[in-house]
């Protein structure tokens, strides 16, 4: 059924601008994402990545630019039959169950997964007789998901799909997430949470101001981090700790210090040395959290 | 191909079931639009009728008044509480044909308007001692079904229009205002001059005045007039709300 050029090109942006009035929400923005695999965006708020799913969707259109979804123009049925979405902002009939939602969608789909193996899949069991009204907040996203996967797509685009989810939802959602990518789906997903795309993301790529930053992967961020982030409490001033050996910058977090350090033993030797009562020290590897932290910075210092 | 016929077909039978079931879960909605009509007819025509002409007269101006109801605060309340929620955007997205849900929605509005209607027939014929041959039941029957078509439009551009709560007060409206301005509740021969003319206007008013001659209680006979107006408002109502929704599509 797929020929090679429509199983290789997933999603292909080419300098995409979108605008609304004024605001320059996609901003000459590249893309081409052609493997299975979990792609993470993010970005602050008002970066552009719901404006990139929405576009990528058909739902808005591209002020200029080219991009195709699954080898079609975005919003074209053959790729719909296709793609599975979780919005950003959207409800579903208050007043029917969760499973006759679900087997709604799936009957919009060719091949879709039954609706007990979907409530299985995604966990559902416990509150899949009840009326969309009734559910939690988490709850509802969680059936959003499902609706998501039904249709067994082969692109899945999810715009903070963990956004509420306690923590076993959150694993469950996740494995779920991991199960589709090694079947070789695509699935491209915007979070908030960092720790989430370390964990999930096959590929990280950051947005600011409409445009892709950075593009790049947890192994990578990890690997070419250099040096060590030592988080400590100390009566020693944040000037003079600049000036230790190996010290790159000091910054506040809270009651904490976060050194990052490009010789985490002489740091850390003359950190004790000055001050003995040191606590709370830890020493670790940069995280996404301090790659995304460097990336905003550097870039608005530009 | 058969294959994809089996499956739109099933696609459709299930979003229709899932509209009735939403129509039937709100009964709030639903059941004022169902019992007003018929209980206002009963008073009217049982109750205190104003003359034995009354039960007649008003059995065809209110089949109009049953079948307003659910279709424009079928679709007008419902797309636009639907469009708010982001609901329409996501089947939108999704490869639900466009159609299925619109087509959904009006087989669910002519079932709750046939049962409105329905109720009507039956206070009408074993209450009010209404007797019309075989033949004129049925052609009334067809005239207020169809009725539903340009409320359905009226429904469908306010619920593109309109955000979930201006949809509810521009429904009520627009339901208040056709229902009496249109004649359906008092006969517009009793209104001053102006108010006659600007019933002119109006779909309930042609709608009534053919649903009248059909039952053979108003005298005038020629209902030409009335079929071209109320053909030409249809398509203006079609033209309007195709507008409405490539509207709301592109905002
Ligand atoms: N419908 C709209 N009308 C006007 N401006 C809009 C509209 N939608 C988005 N914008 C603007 O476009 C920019 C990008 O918005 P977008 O929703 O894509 O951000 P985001 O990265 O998804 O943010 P968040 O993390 O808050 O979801 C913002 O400046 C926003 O104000
Ligand atoms: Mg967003």
């Amino acid at each position: 059924m797929l020929s090679s050029s429509d199983k290789s090109s997933r999603l292909v942006m080419t300098d995409v601008c979108k605008s609304y009035g004024t605001t320059q929400a996609l901003n000459q923005l590249s893309l081409n994402i052609e493997k299975p695999g979990v792609y993470a965006i993010l970005g602050h708020n008002g970066a552009g990545k719901t404006t990139l799913i929405n576009c990528a969707l058909g739902l808005e259109k591209i002020s200029s630019g080219n991009m195709t979804t699954l080898g079609s123009k975005p919003g074209d049925i053959k790729a719909k039959l296709r793609t599975g979405v979780i919005l950003q902002n959207s409800e579903l009939p208050d007043l029917l169950t969760v499973n006759e939602q679900i087997e709604l969608f799936a009957s919009y789909y060719h091949t879709p997964f039954s609706v007990t193996e979907i409530i299985d899949k995604c966990d559902l069991g416990d509150f899949a007789n009840k009326r969309y009204k009734g559910l939690s907040g988490g709850q509802k996203r969680r059936v959003q998901f499902a609706l998501a996967v039904v249709g067994n797509p082969d692109l899945i685009f999810l715009d903070e799909p963990t956004t509420g989810l306690d923590i076993d939802a959150r694993k469950t959602l996740w494995n779920v997430i991991r199960e589709f990518a090694n079947k070789g789906k695509t699935i491209i997903l915007t979070t908030h949470y960092l720790e989430e795309a370390e964990n999930l993301a096959d590929r990280i790529l950051i947005m600011k101001a409409g445009k892709i930053v950075s593009d790049t992967t947890p192994q990578k961020i990890h690997l070419e981090a250099k040096g060590s982030v030592i988080q400590c409490q100390t009566r020693l001033p944040q000037s003079s700790i600049t000036s230790l050996p190996g010290v790159d910058s000091v910054s506040k977090k809270g009651k904490f210090l976060e050194i990052r350090s490009s010789d985490d033993t002489a740091t850390l030797r003359e950190l004790i040395a000055q001050d003995p009562q040191i606590s709370s020290l830890t020493v670790s590897k940069p995280s996404l959290e301090n790659f995304f932290a460097q990336i905003e910075n550097s870039e608005s210092a530009q | 191909m058969n294959n994809s016929f089996n499956r739109t077909m099933r696609s459709f039978f299930l979003e229709s079931g899932a509209e009735i079931l939403k129509s039937f879960r709100a009964p709030e909605f639903i059941l004022p639009t169902l019992l007003m009509p018929v209980a206002f007819y009963t008073l009217f025509a049982t109750i205190v009728p104003m003359g034995p002409e009354s039960a007649p007269y008003l059995l065809a101006t209110y089949g109009v008044f049953a079948v307003m109801g659910p279709a424009i605060f079928g679709f007008g309340i419902s797309v636009a509480n639907e469009r708010d929620k982001g609901w329409l955007a996501l089947k939108r997205v999704s490869p639900a044909t466009g159609g299925s849900y619109i087509a959904a929605k009006v087989l669910s509005t002519l079932i709750f308007a046939s049962f409105s209607v329905a109720s009507i027939y039956l206070v009408a014929g074993f209450a009010a001692d209404v007797s019309f041959t075989r033949a004129t039941w049925a052609s009334l029957l067809m005239i207020h079904l169809f009725s539903v078509f340009p409320f359905i439009l009226i429904g469908l551009s306010i619920g593109f229009l309109c955000n979930a709560n201006a949809a509810v007060a521009v429904s009520n409206i627009l339901f208040l205002s056709f229902s009496a301005l249109g004649g359906l509740w008092i006969p517009i021969m009793v209104f001053p001059p102006a108010m006659q003319s600007f019933a002119h206007f109006l779909p309930t008013y042609h709608l009534s005045e053919i649903a009248l001659a059909v039952s053979q209680t108003s005298g005038q006979g020629d209902i030409s007039y009335h079929l071209l107006v109320i053909g030409v408002m249809t398509a203006l109502l079609a033209l309007s709300t195709a507008l409405a929704w490539s509207k709301q599509r592109n905002s």
